[in-house]
């Protein structure tokens, strides 16, 4: 093959490469892909489509129930969008502390006062929420996580 | 779900999105055909040229430099040390686990591809060996020869073996984060590096045995910085791989660093979440305690990744056998090993760097002496805020979640063709008929394929 169709090749590889990135890339808030109008309104990165996102001002918290530090139902994802509310209420039927890790909360939950979290997602990722009694106790920790999903 | 400390900070990565994945991959694959379509016909990384730059190395081979670097790497081992058994029993709130775990092990690896081989220079064990041969030269007033020879057998197996143990206590030790436990590990580790300096010598030890050494400076042949006949001088980058001779223990070495990172990632992900809790429950039934049944299944993940790693590679190299030229398969497997050592790059970069981002800020606070915040110290009377850090939390704001997924991509993508580009010169320089090296290369480039779509569905799991 002769240098000149060498590097037409590659030419051509760079060209397919970014039709193909701006053509998958579901469109932002610039909107300079074009096809926002289609993707504004579903997040490209929903995966649990069964979970109804709760509206944006709405008063619907999340309720996390322990039963001796250990989450009724099994640990679950509270997913929020950047710059939207998480809100979220702990009830433990024993004494507890609850930390969100990243944004460092920690809250303290009894019997009959339930923990409540009320703040703007600022920091993106999956941060884990714990129980720190569990954790002084040696068992796994975990409670649920929030997982905060860019907008 | 079971959750063993994962990082320290205890926030983790979002998946990368469904469609930036299948680019991705789609990138790859585009790329890789690019590569064979311009093959160049003559090795060319291995006779790059070397460009010596003797003003620069005088400097940096000073005695004063040596010095001043060799005490620095003395007192951060000491100081981690010192903090691990007298400080805060919080993982957060002590030096230890953070310069450990980020600092040390992430940080030196993104220093070491950018500038060479730093550590070398701050090596700590070495520091310490260098000295008291200096001292017992001194004192009997004649050269002290190791009495032993390094034996060819031992290669790299030493630092095989020590960097795996750093990663099932990073990985699979359920209190590995815990301070004391790191300078307790810390000492246990200079021990067997003084053992083997005594052994063998101090240079021949840290070049082949010591595993950190190994790893940093393996890391340190991609970048361009190399060491001719003592001098310091650029080479285009990779060639330094180019010209990497293999050891025994070199490939399952390299297994270990790019499996230790996919059972990292695979934890994170559905496929050992969900059979993790059953291997658990059944060493539990066996009557193992809660923890042990755990950090059980979690070494054995930790195993079956780097068998698969190296099963995986193997499979190409006999492939790679299969197209003749008389190679035995450990020839073949030495010969493309230092391919390997972009992809393990990609891996640890694309898997770690947002860790040592944010967990990296948190050694701002943590370098106030006692090393670690007054509040929740329990040296706390003597606490200092000598650089009125302590109060410093994590900035978030530093890299957000869409950014970092190019970034995780890029790292992949630019390792892959790092890869290819290493393993087709290599072909070259062995294969006598340059069709039987080109034919070689489609099973190795099936393995980097191969290597780089884990990676990627690695990054679209984590955290599912």
């Amino acid at each position: 093959m002769s240098k000149a169709g060498r590097w037409g090749l590659i030419a051509l590889a760079v060209v397919v490469a970014v039709a193909a990135f701006l053509i998958a890339r579901p469109g932002d808030d610039d909107g300079d892909s074009g096809n926002q109008a289609a993707s504004t309104a579903t997040s490209p990165t929903a995966t649990a489509p069964s979970a109804p996102k709760p509206p944006p001002d709405g008063p619907t918290a999340t309720v996390i129930e322990l039963k001796d530090h250990e989450p009724a139902g099994g640990i679950k994802d509270v997913k929020v969008e950047k710059g939207g509310p998480v809100r979220i209420v702990v009830r433990s039927d024993v004494a507890d502390d609850i930390h969100i890790h990243g944004y460092d909360i920690e809250k303290s939950v009894a019997p009959g006062k339930p923990a409540r979290f009320q703040f703007d997602a600022t920091i993106e990722g999956v941060l884990e929420i714990e129980s720190h009694e569990a954790e002084h106790a040696g068992k796994d920790a975990l409670i649920a996580r929030l997982v905060v999903e860019p907008s | 779900m079971i959750q063993i400390a994962h990082g320290i900070v205890g926030r983790s990565d979002l998946p990368i999105p469904e469609w930036l994945f299948g680019w991705a991959a789609a990138v790859v694959l585009v790329v890789s055909f690019v590569a064979l379509a311009v093959l160049w016909p003559e090795p060319k990384l291995s006779r790059a040229s070397f460009r010596p730059m003797p003003g620069l190395s005088r400097v940096l081979h000073s005695r004063p430099v040596d010095l001043l670097c060799g005490l620095l790497g003395v007192f951060l081992l000491a100081v981690t040390v010192y903090s691990g058994f007298e400080g805060s029993q919080t993982s957060t709130a002590n030096f230890a686990p953070t310069f450990v775990y980020v600092i040390f092990w992430l940080g030196l690896v993104g220093l070491s591809v950018l500038f060479g081989n730093v550590f070398k220079a701050f090596n700590p064990w070495r520091a310490c060996g260098r000295a008291v041969s200096w001292i017992a030269r001194t004192a009997a007033r004649a050269p002290m020869p190791a009495p032993l020879s390094y034996p060819e057998r031992l290669g790299h197996w030493p630092a095989a073996a020590g960097i795996f143990l750093f990663a099932a206590l990073e990985l699979a030790v359920s209190d590995g984060d815990a301070p004391r436990t790191v300078a307790i590990a810390a000492l246990v580790y200079s021990v067997a590096q003084f053992v083997g300096m005594a052994l063998y010598g101090v240079e021949e030890w840290t070049e082949r045995g010591d595993g950190f050494s190994v790893y940093f400076a393996l890391f340190a042949r991609i970048s361009p910085w190399s060491t001719r006949d003592g001098v310091v001088g650029l080479r285009v980058p990779l060639a330094s791989l180019a010209d990497f001779r293999p050891l025994a223990g070199t490939v399952p070495l390299l297994a270990v660093m790019i499996g230790s990172v996919t059972f990292d990632g695979a934890a994170e992900a559905p496929i050992w979440t969900g059979i993790a809790p059953d291997i658990s429950d059944f060493f539990q039934t066996l009557g193992l305690s809660p923890e042990k049944a755990l950090e059980l299944t979690f070494l054995i993940g930790l195993v079956a990744a780097i068998a698969v790693v190296y099963g995986f590679y193997m499979l190409g190299v006999r492939g790679a056998q299969s197209v003749g030229g008389g190679f035995t398969a450990r020839d073949l497997s030495r010969a493309f090993v230092a391919s390997l050592v972009p992809i393990a790059f990609a891996y640890v970069a694309a898997h770690y760097f947002t860790l040592l981002l944010y967990d990296g800020q948190l050694m701002v606070g943590l370098s106030n002496p006692p090393f670690g915040p007054v509040a929740s110290n329990p040296l706390g009377e003597a606490g200092t805020d000598i650089f009125g850090t302590v109060d410093r939390s994590i900035d978030y704001g530093v890299i957000g979640a869409t950014s970092a997924w190019y970034w995780m991509v890029g790292f992949v993508v630019v390792g892959h063709v790092a890869a290819l580009t290493l393993a087709h010169d290599k072909a070259l320089t062995i294969y006598s008929d340059v069709k039987l090296a080109v034919r070689s290369q489609y099973w190795m480039l099936a393995v980097m394929v191969g290597f780089t779509s884990l990676a990627l569905w690695l990054l679209s799991q984590a955290n599912q």
